[in-house]
């Protein structure tokens, strides 16, 4: 082969390269290996029709470059729906269950990788390998639990440090040292002899070793100061430094670079550092004073939520960290408004619900809340809380939570309610549960008290499930509305095949991938009686009940923090554009990967509720 | 097929034949009662300087094996041609130019690695008409005769598949991406002997495809 010829092979099967490369697993080759395989690849093309099973001609991956297949068993039910850059092996579908067969249901263009070729790719390539031998809801765990982000903790120390220090030399007295620390408002300085560092003297040096222990002012510093003092290298991150110097109760780190003094780090540097730290953010709403002063702090939030995610922190951390922060905004608003009316003249507690109550709130959430008050309050004391509840709901829509569209609202006199009535109306919603009045009141089934006396909410939340789980109209009425949010399925598998683009709808991935994971999740804990409301929590109490298996738990998480972090990127994008945030995600605009494990993700939302159908729907239309 | 064998035999009282010729007209002729499944195909392509084959040069050419109605893409080959005189205005088309074609391959060579490629083949072109012109008046300079060799062209099943179903037949809708477009075959991007002589090839195994299995080779011809 001349050279010619080389190069003009390799621009012209560079398409076929580039969506191989592209393609789950053989991203995971290496050139060499991608070359090997690209050599070995037919290609062939199957009219609607068509079918592959054990007795077809050929073996081998096949892999669609165009069209869709569906893989069905025995019993003709369908068990996936391939489409564009997906693949399959007839034998390895064969080695799970027998009988498994591929259907083409629109013309396909099909890149074949025969059984020899594929057998040694996989014992030469172990991510490609691995691939094959896990199942699909592993490909799934892997996206939702790796996630090789930066983290902010990461960033080197020199990022950091101070790089104008004070040195001195070790000559010279206790006093003329100090008298420089003074003058720069320094706590400590270096010890310099040349360019070696020879010590460190601080603050804290000069008041033990020299004032405690008697000695005068003309004291060298040589004598005093605390020699060979730990360093650390300038390339060391954020982490390793907090850790070293709190381990070992450092305030003080000279920074080294090619072995030379560059600078110093303190703690205070390290909090500075973090003041985008969720934790502070927290801290300073609690100490505001004023309504403006809350909804000032929390204006940026959508940019840190940028910065968090950036930082690789997870979808469920970060819907966790916005519901702390949205519960410290009420906690503080309440507070205030205790502060303007007095002491409130009976135990009352201040209930969250939804996704609140859930902990899994992102930006944009509405308000959904209410009070409880204790049963021995007096009808004349009842106005205290009507205006406590309307200041707390306005502070609430000036710090950026909409007004709720529902009315869900303690200002609402209908969830501003002693426990007795509290009790009484969630009774009556389980005694003549139509699907439309359960659709009403699912949201009230997550509750927590975010302030006041927890027992109050504690006790509607018992009621509650004793109500429903001994009830299985109401639990089936529940099941019909988890089964109305159906994962949209049809409209993106249509889109994987239907090349035309009729449907470039985008969808909205809270109302088809995270509510169907959360009522699901609410249905069973609500059967079983498990007073946890986040989602996560109440998955893994159900395996802990004995209600649900491992591997649906662990499938179902994986699926909602999947769309939650679809979700959070998508809105983080927004941010970034200036554009205001909203739920729709175009499947199309995905990479091709990300579009594969959302379709994942639906397959499992969607078993989930076939197996919902069963357990609660038995012989119901 | 008996009409291919007469004008070979007819070649051959003509003039001596090189090894090259002799090899490939030595394998035997598929049969065209044959099943396309046992049929080897080889799909090819060629760019030229210009249309007019008195006038114009190859330029490149690409080829492709079909075996068992699957391409073979290991056997994919793109060939530069050394060209006598400069491509001129037609590399706005091929994108060829002449500082690369200075350092390509002899016509005789890349023709020679063709028949060797094509032996015991059905050679299959959209528009077999324009490259058989060139590449019969290249190899009849070359080896003292045409190439002779079974050939099967896209462009006239697919004119012919239209004219059965009796569809109108408009400007331009016999081109390869038009063709191709029928099938919901992806558009490449690329353009160039063997992108063309792949897009050919998908489109041959669609066209089969389409008209059902059990095809024999006598329909394609």
């Amino acid at each position: 082969m001349t050279d010619a010829t080389i190069s003009g092979d390799a621009s012209e099967l560079a398409s076929v390269r580039e969506f191989l490369r592209g393609s789950l697993p053989f991203n995971e080759l290496n050139d060499l290996e991608l070359e090997t395989a690209l050599a070995a690849m037919r290609v062939s093309y199957h009219a609607h029709g068509e079918r592959f099973s054990v007795e077809s001609e050929h073996s081998g991956l096949r892999i669609l470059r165009s069209g869709a297949v569906d893989i069905r068993d025995a019993d003709n039910k369908l068990l996936d729906r391939l489409g564009e850059g997906e693949s399959f092996s007839i034998a390895g579908l064969n080695a799970d269950r027998g009988n498994v067969m591929a259907l083409v249901i629109e013309d396909a263009l099909i890149y074949r990788l025969p059984e020899a070729a594929y057998h040694s790719l996989r014992s030469a390539n172990r991510g490609f390998d691995r691939y094959f031998s896990s199942q699909r809801s592993r490909r799934l765990r892997r996206a939702a639990r790796y996630q090789p982000e930066p983290n902010a903790m990461l960033a080197p120390v020199s990022s950091v440090m101070t790089r104008d220090i004070l040195t001195v030399s070790p000559e010279l007295t206790v006093q003329q040292a100090a008298r420089a620390m003074a003058e720069r408002r320094v706590s400590s300085t270096f010890v310099l002899e040349g360019e070696e560092l020879l010590g460190i003297l601080t603050d804290r040096d000069l008041r033990t070793r020299v004032l405690a222990a008697g000695l005068n002012n003309q004291t060298l510093v040589r004598d005093v100061m605390t020699p060979n003092p730990e360093s650390i290298s300038a390339q060391e991150s954020l982490f390793a430094t907090t850790l070293l110097m709190t381990q070992r109760s450092f305030h003080h780190l000279p920074v080294l670079e090619d072995g030379r003094l560059a600078g110093v780090v303190t703690t205070s540097d390290l909090i500075v550092a973090r003041k985008n730290d969720p934790v502070y953010l927290v801290q300073h709403i609690s100490r505001q004073d004023s309504v403006e002063g809350i909804a000032d702090l929390v204006s940026c939030m959508g940019h840190l939520m940028v910065e968090w995610v950036n930082g690789g922190m997870r979808a469920a951390q970060v819907s966790q960290i916005l519901t702390a922060i949205s519960d410290a905004v009420a906690v503080r608003l309440i507070q205030l408004a205790e502060a303007d009316l007095g002491e409130a003249p009976a135990p009352w507690a201040w209930l969250g619900f939804g996704s609140q109550a859930r902990g899994e709130q992102l930006l944009g959430a509405d308000q959904d809340n209410g009070i409880v008050i204790a049963d021995s309050v007096g009808d004349e004391d009842l106005h205290w809380y009507k205006a406590l509840a309307e200041k707390v709901c306005d502070g609430l829509a000036l710090c950026g939570y909409k007004y709720c569209p529902g009315g869900i609202m303690a200002s609402n006199d209908l969830w501003r309610l002693p426990l007795a009535r509290w009790k009484e109306t969630v009774r009556s919603w389980t005694r003549t549960p139509t699907g439309d009045a359960v659709m009403r009141v699912s949201i009230f089934f997550d509750i927590r008290a975010l302030y006041g006396d927890h027992r109050l909410a504690e006790s509607i939340q018992a009621l509650m499930l004793e109500a429903a789980s001994s009830n299985s109209i109401f639990l089936a009425a529940l099941a019909g509305n988890v089964l109305d949010n159906r994962p949209p399925l049809g409209v993106f598998r249509r889109f994987v095949v239907d090349r035309n683009g009729e449907h470039r709808d985008s969808l909205n991935i809270k109302k088809r991938g995270v509510l169907p994971v959360t009522e699901i999740a609410r249905l069973h804990a609500l059967a079983a009686k498990l007073p946890d409301v986040n989602t996560a929590a109440r998955l893994q109490s159900l395996v802990s009940a004995g209600r649900m298996a491992m591997v649906d738990s662990r499938n179902l998480t994986d699926a909602l923090h999947f769309i939650q972090g679809l979700r959070m990127d998508h809105q983080c994008g927004q941010i970034q554009r200036g554009e205001a945030v909203d739920n729709y995600i175009n499947p199309r605009a995905l990479p091709r990967l990300a579009k594969e494990q959302l379709r994942d993700a639906f397959t499992i939302i969607d078993e989930a509720q076939a197996s919902v159908r069963q357990n609660y729907r038995a012989g119901m239309a | 097929m008996w009409r291919l064998k007469l004008r070979r035999w007819r070649w051959a009282r003509r003039v001596e034949l090189p090894a090259v010729i002799a090899a490939a007209w030595a394998a035997p002729l598929p049969l065209a009662s044959s099943e396309l499944r046992d049929v080897s195909f080889l799909i090819c392509d060629a760019e030229m300087s210009g249309l007019d084959p008195a006038k114009a040069e190859l330029l490149s050419m690409g080829w492709v094996r079909v075996e068992g109605l699957e391409i073979v893409m290991g056997s994919a080959e793109h060939r530069l041609i050394r060209n006598r005189r400069s491509v001129g205005q037609s590399a706005t088309i091929h994108q060829l130019r002449d500082c690369e074609l200075r350092e390509a391959d002899d016509i005789t060579e890349v023709l020679s690695d063709f028949l060797q490629a094509a032996a015991g083949c059905v050679l299959v072109f959209h528009n077999a008409r324009l490259d058989t012109a060139f590449l019969d008046r290249a190899a009849k300079q070359a080896f003292g005769t045409p190439l002779l060799l079974p050939t099967v062209d896209t462009l006239w099943l697919e004119q012919r598949l239209l004219q059965r179903q009796e569809r109108p037949i408009g400007q331009g809708d016999l081109r390869l991406g038009a063709c191709r477009d029928r099938y919901g075959l992806i558009h490449h991007s690329a353009h160039n002997a063997l992108t063309d002589a792949m897009a050919t090839a998908e489109l041959l195994l669609a066209h089969v495809a389409k008209r059902g299995p059990g095809l024999r080779l006598r329909q394609l011809l």
